[in-house]
């Protein structure tokens, strides 16, 4: 087995050669897939994820799940993961808690940004399928939902983007921790760690998820230092979208 | 639908990417292909002075702090290289040298590989962490270089090269790099500086031959340290596994069976065929080794060297149980190695066998004897050593064997391989090679051993240093430290760093609205005082009791409060924690915590003010706890008493002052707490305790005396043993997962087999043990009206059938479990001696964070790293006190050297050959082999089922168990330990 997080302090460099404020090598694609309303493929290094969006559409007949309730459109959102996508081949079950907890922040995240009011009576479906897992995932998925449901043209306030940040491991000898952006699968399972998501790269929070436990004088540097990844992860997205419109109009 | 294969033209815009994939295979046999990604970079500095370039890329942190450069600008050179030189090692050298990177005479300016470090890491945890330990020593300056993230040194397996290779490749390339980095780097400055040479260091030929093909400076580890100043010293450090397997493959002759795979292992473990567990070697005979595992209820018998197959005391084994018709009964016959196998030869490769003759003969007489009836004769379950599933190798301290020496003269230089016995007789001879075997002798030395061979009889080590003249006091003391691993360098800076700054002026804060008194009740009105040993300076605890107008008292124990200048995770804190307890020795103490907080600051020294943290109880005159109360507080001490002053103050009649009713109180009470607690079982065991009384100016011992016990011993015993079980109760109700707490399981029954029996058979008397409560009674009806040691003797050797109390963290136990079987608890803590356990001040933290004084920090919840603490404490514990009997073992002998004293004794162990008498006056025990009676040996006939040795011959004396004996204490050299020892003879 390779070194393990703790060799952080050495020379300040992470498992795969990154310093504490970098991204992993970020590629989406959008318009994957033509027959869906809306789509995307990215990447956050050697996650990988695939989004298609379906709507808005009006209700469908029959049964309770007969569109939003009342004015707004609803927005329901379904993630999978492919029996491959992790180290040990393994299916999880649609049952799975912490899927459904992902699938929740995403609709509520979503809901607050989308301009629901617009497609009263409607359902917007957003369909993640994670095909490879190495870390942010949460984040990864959140991202590519963004492009899809522009790719999809349904109206938005802003990009919502996402990344992951931890604390680094302190040394024996001294307190000091760097917060570390955007985590790779092995800094996932040995630090304590934060999902943030912003609205258009600005400081807007809209989404906020740990799981572990972190020395509360920590926070506030991982925070900052996932915003500031937030605001380059929209860059980079925007980058995307707006390459994809030239070549659509040309 | 647009393809997702990802365009090239996306790639070029990330040239630095690399993915390293590879394949591993789990515990359970799954096999797992992992993709990573790797980012090449180019601003990973090479840390060398000479280099103004990487300044400018030096990476900083969050906060914006740029780690200071390393490598020296004018490193040290050899012959070699005159003009300096940083050093390169593989994994190899790191592997079979990590002592001789640890001098410090030499290895300065060390460049660490990542790939180095990774390999060392998949190879040894240990030496990972050395080599880890080193590159944060400032003053060795070693650097960590991630030459598998920069660009330039970065290789790509080829097809068909095996990892190893690869990984030679790319240190060759990373050395390659750092020298024409830095030739560039001294040009770019102009002067004429010395351009400092980049030397490999490897031991594998292969390497070392391509190395010179390409033109890349390259060295063996030998060979680089022949260069040096003090090689012959040096060449001894080195492992010594690797060059003399070398020597010996063409002999083939393997003396032990193979090991098992350990797939193989961990399946028949699983089927239970096989059986896993810690091997234990027994002290009287070296060719004797127990497993305890859980399948069994005794432990299992390993016996002679095939079947303990290479195994060494305190290795993790797997056992394999042998046919029912091979079980054999523990052996009841002394057998040291030094008398069996006295003239093996260090050097000799032929004509060498496993089992020698004497052995062979040594066991078959023991097999002969008939399995009689009685509990101790019947037959065991015996094993053999299938395989090692980790060992437990450290380092040993010893003497080079006179015997093995070939030419002793100091000057000789030529390499001889000799034997070093170690001091722990439970392990086996090592064999060292050596130059400087004449000048070892009569030292006491560090070894290590490297390897243990199926063709070879003896394990085989290394030298790590001398530690000076044998049995002259610094020597042995370092020595007794060492072997019990006991940590007493001084206090490195870091750690000296997180005191006060105030030093020995820190005082409590005169302002109440001081940050320091928030939370803290002010009890510096109480009438507290200190009862301890004389001469204690490092007082944990203060007491102090007053009526109550209810009739009821109040009683109080304040404890030092450590916790609040000691704070988690910093220096500090890891230090205290590793070393665990504070360990003391007849004329040392070796502390837990810097001697500002220990004897000063925490120290809760009379006629001053200081925090504490108290445990307040209403009790009523009956000694009935009506209810207790935690605080933070500040007391002031109103006098410091030794036990006897106390006990002499409390007699006084003349004496009524508030403190002195007090402390009647407190005795009063305590007396009906004891009550109490024998009342519902708990155990009065005796251990031999001695003191030995040292000249002030001098420390040589003077005189051995028995320890006295005074009433007020036991006062503050049942307030300490109070406190701490009132505050295990607390902090368990508060942190039902995470308490950290102290258990004492039941013995199981088998323990008390044999001394049960052999009350019953000499005396007439029963032991039981179905409850403690049980045991203590039946304990208190073994009473010879005509010879009151012998209720004392028996508790000795009761004591020596418990179990050892453990800490454990409360999660990791049923209720039931949390038990003190000897205090007869439900529950219990280690609270009072914060200041010297480690234990204690956790429990602090622990309680503090129950009453809500302060949050509890994070390590504290989690319940892996608290039994990772426990582990530690729990060990460090048991050496502190090893290392304690050690000491007074030594002193003893000291004090009775050249002495010739008659005393009396008693026989607490037989043997066929011998038997133990056991001393009362100066707590000792020693062996009385026959050999020992007289010349020639005396026959002798064991009656093993009444425990009677009937000796005849040039002797003619009948000996049995529990016997009162006059004995003749001298001492002597003892030629296997060299350790002086006391030696007894009988009358
Ligand atoms: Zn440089």
């Amino acid at each position: 087995m390779p070194l393990d997080t703790s060799t952080y302090s050495l020379a300040l460099l992470r498992l795969d050669g990154r310093r504490w404020n970098e991204l992993r090598r970020i590629h989406a694609q959008i318009s994957t897939q033509a027959a869906a309303d809306g789509s995307s493929y990215l990447e956050m290094g050697n996650t990988k994820v695939i989004c298609t969006v379906a709507g808005p559409a009006e209700g469908r007949t029959g049964g309770a799940a007969r569109g939003g309730a009342g004015s707004e459109a609803k927005i329901e959102v379904e993630i999978g993961f492919a029996g491959f996508s992790g180290v040990d081949r393994k299916r999880r079950g649609r049952g799975d808690k912490r899927t459904a907890e992902m699938c929740h922040t995403l609709q509520t995240a979503f809901s607050s940004l989308l301009l629901t009011h617009l497609y009263p009576h409607s359902t917007i479906s957003i369909s993640i399928h994670i095909l490879s897992q190495d870390g942010s995932v949460l984040a990864a998925s959140i991202n590519a939902a963004t492009i899809a449901l522009i790719d999809a043209g349904i109206p938005m306030s802003d990009y919502l983007v996402a990344c992951t940040a931890a604390s680094s491991p302190t040394t024996a000898d001294d307190e000091v921790s760097d917060p570390l952006l955007d985590l790779n699968g092995l800094e996932e399972q040995e630090l304590p760690f934060l999902t943030v998501g912003t609205v258009g790269g600005s400081e807007r929070v809209s989404v906020l998820v740990m799981e572990t436990r972190v020395r509360m004088e920590r926070v506030e540097g991982m925070l900052a230092v996932g915003v500031q990844g937030c605001k380059r992860v929209k860059e980079i997205l925007d980058g995307v979208v707006r390459e994809y419109g030239k070549r659509a109009v040309r | 639908m647009t393809s997702l294969k990802r365009s090239f033209a996306s790639d070029s815009s990330a040239p630095n990417l690399s993915n390293k994939v590879y394949v591993r295979s789990t515990k359970s046999g799954k096999v797992q292909k992992i993709v990573r990604e790797l980012y090449l970079r180019q601003d990973i500095p090479c840390s060398s002075n000479l280099c103004s370039k990487c300044a400018q890329i030096a990476p900083t942190d969050y906060n914006n702090k740029v780690a200071p450069f390393v490598l020296s600008d004018t490193p040290a050179g050899t012959k070699a290289f005159p003009n300096g030189h940083y050093l390169v090692p593989d994994t190899n050298a790191f592997l079979t040298g990590m002592d001789l990177f640890e001098v410090e005479t030499a290895f300065y300016d060390v460049i660490v590989l990542q790939i180095v470090l990774e390999e060392v890491k998949n190879r040894s945890l240990p030496l990972y962490h050395r080599l880890i330990n080193l590159t944060k020593n400032e003053d060795k300056r070693f650097f960590v270089f991630f030459n598998e993230f920069r660009l330039e040194t970065y290789v790509a397996r080829d097809h068909g090269e095996s990892i190893n290779d690869r990984n030679d490749k790319a240190v060759r390339k990373a050395v390659q790099w750092y020298g024409e980095h830095l030739q560039e780097a001294v040009r770019a400055r102009g002067k004429s500086l010395r351009c400092p040479s980049i030397v490999m260091i490897s031991d594998d030929k292969e390497n070392l031959r391509k190395a010179k093909a390409e033109k890349v400076p390259a060295l063996s580890l030998s060979e680089y340290v022949s260069g040096l100043k003090d090689a012959d010293l040096l060449l001894d450090m080195i492992s010594a596994g690797r060059e003399q397997r070398e020597n010996k493959s063409g002999k083939g002759e393997l003396f032990y069976p193979e090991y098992f795979s350990l797939s193989k292992m961990l399946t028949g473990v699983k089927a239970g065929t096989m059986h896993q567990g810690i091997f234990n070697v027994s002290p009287y005979n070296y060719l004797e080794g127990t497993v305890h595992v859980p399948a069994f209820d005794k432990s299992l018998l390993v016996l002679g060297r095939e079947n303990s197959n290479r195994a060494v005391s305190g290795d993790v084994v797997v056992v394999e149980v042998l046919p029912k018709d091979q079980w054999k009964a523990p052996s009841t016959k002394i057998i040291e190695e030094e008398t069996l196998n006295k003239n093996d030869n260090a050097d000799a490769e032929d004509g060498e066998t496993i089992v020698s003759e004497r052995e062979r003969r040594a066991l078959q007489e023991e097999v002969k004897r008939v399995h009689g009836q009685s509990v101790e004769g019947r037959p065991q379950p015996t094993a053999r050593v299938v395989g090692i599933i980790k060992r437990n190798w450290r380092q040993y301290v010893g003497h080079v064997d006179k015997d093995s020496v070939r030419s002793s003269s100091k000057s000789s230089r030529s390499q001889q391989t000799v034997f070093l016995v170690p001091m722990d007789k439970r392990i086996p001879k090592i064999r060292v090679r050596t130059r400087q075997a004449g000048e070892l002798l009569g030292k006491r030395v560090l070894v290590t051993i490297d390897s243990w061979d199926r063709d070879s009889r003896y394990p085989v080590g290394h030298f790590v240093r001398s530690l000076g003249e044998l049995e002259s006091k610094g020597a042995e003391t370092e020595a007794l430290l060492l072997e019990f691993d006991v940590q007493y360098r001084p206090f490195p800076k870091t750690v000296l760093d997180c005191l006060p700054a105030e030093g020995h002026d820190w005082k409590v804060p005169k302002s109440l609205e001081d940050p320091g008194w928030k939370g803290r009740k002010d009890l510096r009105d109480l009438l507290v005082c200190s009862i301890d040993p004389p001469g204690c300076v490092d007082i944990d605890d203060a007491l102090h009791a007053r009526p109550l107008p209810n009739g009821n008292f109040e009683v109080g124990v304040h404890i030092a409060d450590v916790s609040h200048f000691v704070k988690p995770n910093n220096a500090m804190d890891k230090e205290a924690s590793m070393r665990g307890t504070t360990v003391y020795l007849v004329d040392k103490r070796i502390d837990m915590l810097p001697m500002l907080l220990g004897t000063d600051l925490c120290s809760l020294k009379p006629y001053v003010e200081r925090y504490a943290f108290s445990v307040l109880w209403e009790i009523t005159p009956e000694a009935e706890i009506i209810s207790s109360q935690f605080t933070k507080s500040v007391i002031r001490s109103r006098e410091a008493f030794s036990y006897e002053q106390a006990q002499i103050r409390i007699d006084d009649k003349s004496q009524n002052d508030d403190l002195t009713t007090g402390m009647r109180t407190l005795l009063l009470l305590s007396k009906k707490l004891r009550q109490q607690r024998m009342d519902a079982g708990a155990l009065n065991l005796a251990s031999p305790e001695v003191k030995v009384q040292t000249e002030s100016e001098t420390s040589d011992p003077v005189d051995v005396q028995t320890k006295k016990l005074l009433d007020t011993n036991s006062l503050v015993e049942e307030f300490m043993l109070l406190a701490n079980i009132s505050v295990a109760g607390k902090i368990y109700e508060a942190f039902p997962q995470t308490a950290l707490l102290r258990r004492h399981a039941a013995p199981p029954k088998t323990n008390f087999e044999e001394l049960g029996n052999q009350l019953k058979v000499k005396r007439g008397m029963e032991i039981r043990t179905e409850s403690s409560k049980a045991l203590a009674d039946s304990l208190d009806t073994c009473v010879d009206a005509k010879e009151p040691f012998f209720n004392t003797l028996v508790r000795i050797m009761a004591t020596r059938c418990m179990m050892s109390a453990e800490y454990f963290c409360s999660g990791t136990q049923a209720y039931p479990e949390f038990r003190h079987y000897g205090l007869a608890s439900e529950i219990y803590t280690h609270f009072t001696s914060p200041i010297r356990r480690y234990a204690d001040l956790e429990a602090h933290r622990q309680l503090a964070a129950a009453i809500d004084y302060e949050q509890l920090d994070p390590s504290l919840h989690s319940k892996a790293k608290l039994e990772a603490v426990c582990k530690n404490i729990n060990v460090r514990h048991r050496n502190a006190q090893m290392a304690g009997r050690a000491s007074i073992e030594y002193y003893v002998g000291q004090a009775l050297k050249g002495r010739i004293i008659e005393e009396e004794g008693f026989v607490m162990k037989i043997f066929s050959n011998g038997f133990v008498v056991f001393v009362p006056r100066f707590g000792i025990e020693s062996l009385i082999r026959l050999r020992d009676l007289g010349t020639p040996e005396p026959e002798s006939e064991f009656d093993s089922e009444n425990y009677v040795l009937n000796v005849t011959g040039s002797r003619n004396v009948k000996v049995e168990l529990f016997q009162k004996v006059k004995v003749r204490i001298s001492d002597e050299q003892e030629k296997s330990t060299g350790k002086r020892k006391i030696r007894l003879a009988l009358l």
